[in-house]
This record gives C-alpha cells, sequence and structure tokens, in this order.
C-alpha cells in the first residue's frame, strides 16, 4: 500500500472540494450536479459504487438521480419509516454494514445489490429530499473518520444544490401555471374584444369552439344552437368531431337541468347519462352561451387531454368554461342582433329601391340624410348634390311643398297634397307628396320622412285621354295597365255614329264664329253623355262623332250603354233645341246608327299623326246605319237589336243594301224616342 | 376540423412537417414521433409549417417543449411559421419562443436555420 501523507490527504480533499464548488456553479440541471458531485463523492473517498437517491414529496417515490455500479430502475416507494428513521441522522451518516431493520423494499435491494456501507439522508429543515449510498471503500479499506465528515459536508453541498433545484422547479412549475392562467385571461380577453370586432355568428361561434377546446386541454367539442320552432340542439360548429348522426334535444334531462339552473354541467364515468351514450364520450363538460337570462346555446366539450390519457374535468374547467361561455354569448348576441339590425336594414333598403315613390329622409335638423333610387330619378340629382343639404334649399321653387313639410314638422302629424306642381325638376312636373314625421322606438320624433310620387306622366295621360274617354276610364286604364292593349288587336266592339242631318247646308247662312259655337255647344252635350257611359269619343269628322264602347276595355254592358248614350242624345238634342228655339236659331237634327261586329284596334296611323281607333267592316256598317237614320232616328244592327232588345223597344225596319254587302242588312230603329 | 396528419419533407439539412389538425396530445405525440425518428438519422434542424392547425394545446406546448430539449442536446433547432395569431400567442405565453423561433414564411424559415 502505498502510504499517502496527511498533507497529501489534505490537499485532495481541498482539490476536491474545489471541484464540488465547480460542480455547483457549472451544472445546469439536477441530473448534472447529482452525476458530478457522485463522482466527486466516489472519487474523494475512494468508493466504486455510489447512488444519489431523489425524493418526490408530491409522488412518494425515491428514483436514482446518479448512480455507479447499480441497475437501473424505475421510481419506487421508499420504506414507510425511511423518512422518520433517516430523520435522526439528517445530520449524520448511517454505516449499513448492518442494514436497519426499517430500510426495506427496494431500497434494500439496492443497498444489497451495490453493497453500500454508508448511507447520507439527505435533509432541508424537517423535508427530506434524498439519500446519498457510498459503496465499499477501495481495497475494503475502512472509512475514515475525515472521510466521513468529507461525505457530510458534500452531502450538506448537495442537499442545498438539491433544495435549490427543487425550488427553482417549484417556480417552473408555478411559472407554467401562471402561463397557463395568463393564456386563460388573454383568452378571455380575445374573446371580449371579438365582442366588439367580430360580427360574423358563424366566426365568432367557430373562434369561441376553438378557444375553448384549446383552453381546457379538450380533445373536441361542438356549439349547440336550438333549432327554431324545434326542440333539436344542432351543432353549428365543430371541432375535431366528425359528423355525427346522434340527435340532441334539448329535451334531455341534462340540458332541461342547465336551462332551470342556469350553471354548466360536468359529466363523469360515473354519471352513464343518456347524452354520454348518445355522444359515446364519458367525460363531457357542458355550460350554456347565456345572454342575461336568455340562453342562445351550449358549448360542449369532451375529454380533458393529459399526456398520459384523459381525464375528468374538474370545477376550474367549468368556471372557466363558463366564464368563456358568458363572454361569448355576449359576442353572439351583439352578432345575432348586429344579423338582425342588417336584414332588416337591407330590407328596408330593397323596399324603398324598388318601389316607385321618391322617399327622402330629414333628420331633426332639416338635413337630408337619406334619398332611395326613385326620389334621385324624381328629382333628376345625384346623390351628392342631395345628402347634407337642408330640404328648404333643395325645394326653394317649391313654396308648397315647404309649408307642406313645415306643418308636418309644426303639428308632428301626416300631412299630404295632390297634383302639386314641382318646379324643382320642372314646369310640367306633377307630384304628390307625404311628410310623415320619423319617430324612433322611444316615441321622440327625429325628423321626417317625405314621400313624393311623380304623377307628371299619369297627368299628361290624363289630360291627353280625357278628351277621348270618360276620367273612370281613364283612371281604369291607369291602375291596371294589362287592360290597355294599343299595340293592334281584333275585339268585338259596339261602334256609335251620330251625324247632324243638314248641317253643311245650314252653316252656309251662319256666319263661322257661329258654326263653331253651334257645334262647340253640341259636341260638349253629346260628349258630357258619351263620357256618362263610358263611351270612347273615336273621332270628330266635321259634325260627325264615332264613339266606341268596348275599345280599350271591354265591358259585358258595351252595347247596352251605346243605345242608351244614343237615346239620351236624342233627348238633350230636343232640350238642345228648346233653347235654340228660344234664341230663333234652327233645330239641330241627329241620325244616329248602332252597330257591333269584330273590329281590329290599336294606334293607327304614321308615325307623326297617330290615334288610337278601330277599323273593319263592323265600322263601316256603323257608318252607314247613321247614314240611313232620319232626323231623331236611332238605327241599329240585328247585333245590337239582339242584345238589347228587352232593355229598349224596337221596330224592325226594310233591309238596307250597304256598299260592299251583297246581302241587304236587317234594320232596327228605336221607338218612343222623344 | 378532425384527425390529425402530417407530411414530412427535408429541404437540404432541414427537416419541415407539415400539419394538419389539432396540436394536442395525439397531434403533439405525432410531431415528436417523425422529429425524433429523423433525428435518429441525424438530422437537427427542424421548421413546422402550422398552418392547417390553428388550435394548439397546453399538452401540445408541452410536447413541443420535449422537443425543444431533445434538440437542445444536439445542437439542434426548432422553428415554425404559418402560425394562426392565437397559436403565436399561445407559444409566446407559453415560452416556447425564447427557445425555438417564429418565422413568416418557409423561404424565412430556411434561410434563418440555415
Amino acid at each position: 500500500m502505498v502510504e499517502v501523507s496527511a498533507s497529501d490527504q489534505l490537499d485532495y480533499y481541498l482539490a476536491s472540494l474545489d471541484e464540488l464548488g465547480e460542480v455547483l456553479i457549472d451544472a445546469e440541471k439536477p441530473e448534472s450536479v447529482g452525476k458530478g458531485i457522485l463522482r466527486l463523492t466516489l472519487g474523494t473517498v475512494m468508493a466504486s459504487k455510489g447512488a444519489i437517491f431523489l425524493y418526490h414529496r408530491t409522488k412518494e417515490k425515491l428514483s436514482v438521480l446518479a448512480s455507479q455500479g447499480l441497475q437501473e430502475r424505475k421510481p419506487f416507494s421508499p420504506p414507510k419509516k425511511l423518512i422518520d428513521q433517516s430523520g435522526k441522522h439528517r445530520h449524520d451518516h448511517i454505516k449499513l454494514d448492518k442494514i436497519p431493520p426499517w430500510i426495506t423494499g427496494e431500497l434494500k435491494k439496492c443497498i444489497t445489490e451495490s453493497a453500500m456501507k454508508i448511507l447520507v439522508p439527505l435533509f432541508h429543515k424537517d423535508h427530506m429530499l434524498g439519500v446519498l449510498c457510498v459503496g465499499k471503500k477501495f481495497m475494503d479499506e475502512v472509512f475514515t473518520a475525515t472521510d466521513l465528515k468529507i461525505l457530510e459536508i458534500i452531502a450538506n453541498h448537495l442537499t442545498k444544490a438539491l433544495y435549490n433545484y427543487e425550488l427553482i422547479q417549484d417556480v417552473e412549475e408555478k411559472q407554467t401555471q401562471l402561463n397557463l392562467k395568463l393564456l386563460e385571461l388573454e383568452t378571455l380577453f380575445d374573446i371580449s374584444v371579438a365582442i366588439s370586432s367580430v360580427l360574423d355568428m358563424d366566426k365568432l361561434g367557430e373562434e369561441i369552439l376553438w378557444r375553448s377546446v384549446g383552453i381546457l386541454n379538450a380533445s373536441r367539442g361542438m356549439m349547440l344552437i336550438p333549432k327554431e320552432n324545434s326542440p333539436i340542439l344542432e351543432p353549428v360548429n365543430k371541432f375535431n368531431w366528425e359528423e355525427t348522426s346522434a340527435l340532441i334535444s334539448k329535451r334531455l334531462s341534462i340540458f332541461k337541468k342547465i336551462e332551470e339552473e342556469k350553471i354548466g354541467i360536468i359529466l363523469t364515468p360515473n354519471d352513464k347519462n343518456t347524452l354520454q351514450k348518445k355522444l359515446g364520450e364519458d367525460n363531457i363538460i357542458i355550460a350554456p352561451l347565456q345572454a342575461k337570462d336568455n340562453i342562445l346555446g351550449y358549448m360542449l366539450l369532451c375529454n380533458k387531454e393529459t399526456r398520459h390519457g384523459v381525464e375528468a374535468f374538474n370545477q376550474t374547467d367549468l368556471d372557466l368554461l363558463s366564464a368563456l361561455c358568458n363572454q361569448g354569448a355576449v359576442a353572439l348576441d351583439n352578432a345575432r342582433l348586429f344579423k338582425d339590425i342588417t336584414q332588416a336594414k337591407q330590407f328596408n333598403e330593397s323596399i324603398l329601391g324598388s318601389i316607385a315613390t321618391g322617399v327622402i329622409t330629414l333628420d331633426p335638423l332639416g338635413e337630408i340624410d337619406s334619398i332611395n333610387q326613385a326620389g334621385l330619378g324624381i328629382l333628376k340629382m345625384n346623390m351628392a348634390e342631395i345628402i347634407g343639404n337642408h330640404y328648404m334649399y333643395l325645394f326653394e321653387k317649391d313654396e308648397e311643398i315647404i309649408e307642406l313639410i313645415q306643418r308636418a314638422e309644426i303639428k308632428n302629424a301626416t300631412h299630404s297634397e295632390i297634383n302639386m306642381s314641382f318646379l324643382t325638376v320642372s314646369e310640367e312636373a306633377v307630384v304628390n307628396v307625404s311628410a310623415a314625421p320619423r319617430i324612433d322606438p322611444d316615441g321622440d320624433v327625429q325628423g321626417l320622412v317625405i314621400a313624393i310620387e311623380d304623377i307628371t306622366d299619369v297627368s299628361k295621360v290624363k289630360n291627353t285621354f280625357k278628351r277621348y274617354v270618360s276620367k273612370q276610364v281613364v283612371d281604369e286604364l291607369l291602375d291596371d295597365d294589362a287592360k290597355l292593349n294599343l299595340g293592334g288587336e281584333e275585339r268585338e266592339v259596339t261602334i256609335l255614329f251620330s251625324d247632324i242631318r243638314g248641317f253643311t247646308s245650314m252653316s252656309e247662312n251662319m256666319k263661322p264664329e257661329k258654326v263653331v259655337s253651334t257645334l262647340n255647344e253640341y259636341f260638349s252635350d253629346m260628349i258630357d253623355i258619351v263620357f256618362k257611359h263610358n263611351g270612347t269619343l273615336d273621332k270628330i269628322i266635321g259634325d260627325e262623332l264615332m264613339i266606341v264602347y268596348g275599345a280599350p276595355i271591354s265591358a259585358d254592358d258595351d252595347t247596352n250603354r251605346a243605345v242608351k248614350t244614343a237615346v239620351e242624345m236624342q233627348e238633350q238634342i230636343t232640350r238642345l233645341n228648346k233653347n235654340r228655339k228660344k234664341r230663333k236659331e234652327a233645330p239641330i237634327m241627329v241620325g244616329i246608327g248602332i252597330n257591333r261586329g269584330i273590329v281590329v284596334s290599336g294606334n293607327i296611323g304614321s308615325r307623326d299623326m297617330m290615334d288610337y281607333t278601330v277599323i273593319g267592316d263592323a265600322v263601316n256598317l256603323g257608318a252607314r246605319l247613321c247614314s240611313a237614320a232620319s232626323p231623331g232616328e236611332i238605327l241599329v244592327s240585328p247585333t245590337v237589336w239582339k242584345e238589347t232588345k228587352k232593355q229598349f223597344s224596337y221596330k224592325e225596319l226594310e233591309p238596307i243594301k250597304v256598299k260592299g254587302k251583297k246581302i241587304k242588312v236587317g234594320v232596327y230603329r228605336i221607338e218612343n224616342v222623344s | 376540423m378532425s384527425d390529425f396528419s402530417l407530411n414530412v419533407r427535408e429541404e437540404g439539412d432541414i427537416v419541415i412537417i407539415e400539419t394538419t389538425g389539432y396540436l394536442n396530445n395525439v397531434g403533439g405525440e405525432k410531431v415528436s414521433e417523425a422529429c425524433y425518428e429523423k433525428m435518429d438519422s441525424g438530422k437537427k434542424h427542424f421548421l413546422l409549417n402550422l398552418e392547417k392547425s390553428k388550435v394548439v394545446n397546453s399538452i401540445g406546448v408541452s410536447i413541443l417543449i420535449e422537443i425543444i430539449e431533445k434538440l437542445q442536446d444536439v445542437d439542434g433547432k426548432l422553428g415554425y411559421y404559418n402560425l394562426a395569431p392565437i397559436v403565436e400567442k399561445t407559444f409566446n405565453i407559453m415560452g416556447l419562443t425564447k427557445y425555438s423561433t417564429v418565422y413568416y414564411s418557409e423561404a424565412e424559415g430556411l434561410e434563418g436555420m440555415a
């Protein structure tokens, strides 16, 4: 054996302690420290085998931190009395020449396997951090008192190092926990931001579901929304979930419970709920999406994941999910309201855009804040010229309209006027105007709505048509365009011709202005009667009138009205002649012919001069009957007689020869005409 | 979104792993398996394209941390690109971005890892 001097021994121990310092400073992980210290310890005391066991307080297991000459093994439970008994030696060592009876189990196996000689408990205050075991000394030498002292010194440093690492590990674990909490808070914050930024319901639902699944470590999830008018809960958003055929009803007891108690629920494998069977999942967490007292839907997540499989959700998970769902429900409710408002706005705009009436809205200051397309068309302006202007500026040429709006403003009531000239657009323009207060949901007036109906064209039509047909017919035509077919068609009509007998020779002895005034008086009376019976004044040719019944609008009593017209015309002429007699004027004698038959009706003429009229044999026969009628007579064709013989008294006359007809035509004369 | 899948390819010394689906326990394990297999064949630089993984949970994050630790032992690197904002935020909060790098495109990732 080589003699080692005390001085060399001291140098060696000092070098070991110096190296120990370096190990403690340089090593980054407990494993490195363990390996470094074990190597140093065994080297210092000249032992070949040894191990450092680490004690996990929470798991109550001993695991090998570092070993030399010991087979690898999994963490194992320490002997029951290890902590108590070794605690008595916390600043000491235990010799293992004879293994104490309280060292049992796997630890005892390790000691035996590697022939450990010394055990040093590693205690920090009352907490055991582990144990250091050292095998036999080189060449079976005896451990000296210095060896044992140096072992205790190293063990103390090892204890400090392990305690520090435990603290660091604890801090790191807490930091991870804090990070997770921060992530939860950030998620809640993100959802609160989404409330004001994401207005697409589907996107928002997806966002809330995804974040809930991620933050709760769920394996999958779905958002269930009640189907309208149905007990079915529809999975509107799903995550990590294939199509499910499971029909989920809100009548399931679990959803009823949530609805009643307004709180979420956790299902564990012990629950055996119907929903678990339907979904084929044991671990389920459900929270209501609740805005105010209204449950908009449910968030359902399955399987809380860990590194070692799935586990049941806990109350903390439910609290977090409920918080997420409460935030999410507000966001969803906002999105739903926004969707409703947008749809209502689009609906209103599409209505306003589709109607022919111009609609202008005024704010409380009288400035125009909106106008529909029809309004722009009526005003013949673009949007930029109108929006923001005051109505008094826009309608400055139309005092009557301004007054109408002001009346509505002052009285907070609807005011309307029809047939108003509209100088804002042109001298010819005619409009119907209505001004009504805009009332908000609180009942407060927030400006006015002005409706402008452009009736310029209608007015023109009326002015034009009223010369030919009665107001009633004009109105009927304007009410229903389908009745107006001016393009040319075959139709059955009744045609009335009247002619003043001998007017040409009579007018030869009259001054021209007298001729005109006589005809005007006569035509005025006659046309009044024609219009009274809704006849269409087709033509005035000299002193002849051509009236049509059944064009442009047909009626069942066209012929009856034509005959009535003729009778009243003759009666009026009798009255007219009485007045003429008083004025010492020659009487007017009129012959009238009426026929009914098929004609072609439509706008006939050249491009420059076109009139709505009827043509055909039936027209010609009417004119021939008129020619054949004596003064004061009304002659009708067989078709007219057949239709009206029950209403009027007729006398059948000798058939007459008509130009263009080989066979003579039957003629009937109305009797008892005054 | 369902079922996790991945596509592995190599660009020179860099292994690109494109994931699809939930990066959770299942997804994370698949990524780590793919990484360790490539590490066994000597690869040390990995880029994850997470464009089609919009959700990552903390288990997925812990598996990525394990991958980073193993790569650190061999002087390797892990990077990511095409991260959804929520995923990038999670990585930041959980401290992943201290030990691995977020890139904004594959090209940037390849250049950064070269």
